[in-house]
């Protein structure tokens, strides 16, 4: 009898912890901090871009192009993050 | 020089000058606030986990929130697998809230306006996650960089943005933390100049203002350690579980 009673007590609390998981995912807080994620992540990326473009043309000798190429690509990595940071928001 | 907005960012020094070889490592008056607050969340789960009431008081049920809080944190977003690293997020989580909270008692000093400070945080929690990568997934982390379904003309400039993106993360967590603090510490501080330059007659409304900023600063503190914490926790589930 105090098995039988012991399952039904643990189904009941699994079930409990399954719901909160679900509940949880859209809490305000955690939607602000997303938000709060998109707005630096463009411009870290154009950033680390620039440096690293700033540093090879300092190794390669090929002064004004390859950070001009980096910025660019840069601002592309950016709009990505800047997607899959909106994507995310979206999936929950 | 007091009534300088910028002025309260100056780091000093406090005691004898120590020096190793060329580096200076004396004692600071942001070091003291990082052991103040450090101090602090020692004292307070100290206290918090010392007896364990059946109804607890509130200091005990001050550290059980805000143990339940990041553990929930966790397991929402890094999943189970993520729980062995539950001390490292939960301190660090503490850390920077206490030291922005530390920050908003007048006169005190906001150690996570400077961004070496934050830099360094970030840094550590980047390359932490990366060796965690290489760890659990081997070479085979390096998918991270490769997206699939991508035509092979395109791969190399994919792989480029991509790590661009990666190389991104440590920059944009601690710009975030430091921006937001040194620009509310700053607004907070021209407006309580505005009060005494305009004096008894037109203070009032910058006063007002002043006390509206108090209350979100207190709110920008507390969420800027749960973006940073939160964020980590996602990184953490890159490497962990491997999927884009």
């Amino acid at each position: 009898m105090p098995k039988d009673q012991f399952k039904t007590r643990l189904e009941i609390a699994k079930n409990k912890i399954l719901k909160k998981s679900k509940v949880s995912k859209d809490s305000p807080s955690s939607k602000l901090g997303i938000a709060f994620k998109i707005s630096t992540e463009m411009v870290a990326a154009v950033v680390v871009g620039t440096i690293i473009g700033f540093i090879l043309d300092n190794w390669f000798g090929t002064k004004p192009w390859l950070i001009l190429i980096f910025f660019f690509v840069g601002v592309v990595a950016g709009i990505l993050n800047v997607f899959r940071s909106a994507k995310s928001i979206q999936n929950k | 020089m007091a009534t300088n907005p910028m002025h309260q960012f100056n780091v000093y020094r406090i005691g004898p000058e120590i020096k190793i070889g060329e580096i200076d490592i004396s004692f600071t008056n942001a070091s003291l606030f990082m052991v103040l607050s450090s101090l602090a969340i020692l004292v307070l789960f100290n206290i918090g986990t010392k007896r364990n009431y059946l109804i607890p008081n509130k200091i005990q049920l001050l550290a059980e929130l805000s143990y339940s809080f990041i553990s929930k944190m966790i397991s929402d977003t890094a999943g189970s697998k993520a729980k062995p690293y539950f001390a490292f997020i939960f301190s660090l989580f503490m850390f920077v809230l206490f030291c922005n909270m530390f920050g908003m008692i007048p006169y005190s000093f906001t150690v996570t306006s400077h961004i070496i400070v934050t830099f360094m945080l970030a840094s550590f929690i980047f390359i932490g996650v990366t060796i965690i990568g290489f760890i659990k997934h081997g070479v085979g982390y390096l998918k991270l960089f490769v997206p699939s379904g991508v035509p092979i003309v395109l791969l190399p400039l994919i792989v480029v943005i991509e790590v661009i993106s990666y190389l991104s993360r440590p920059v944009s967590l601690s710009v975030r933390l430091f921006a937001n603090m040194m620009a509310g510490h700053t607004m907070m501080k021209v407006f309580g100049g505005f009060v005494i330059s305009l004096g008894i007659v037109g203070g009032w409304l910058p006063l007002s203002f002043s006390v509206a900023l108090t209350g979100l600063e207190i709110l920008v503190a507390f969420l800027q350690a749960y973006v940073f914490a939160i964020l980590t926790c996602i990184y953490l589930n890159d490497a962990l579980n491997l999927h884009h």
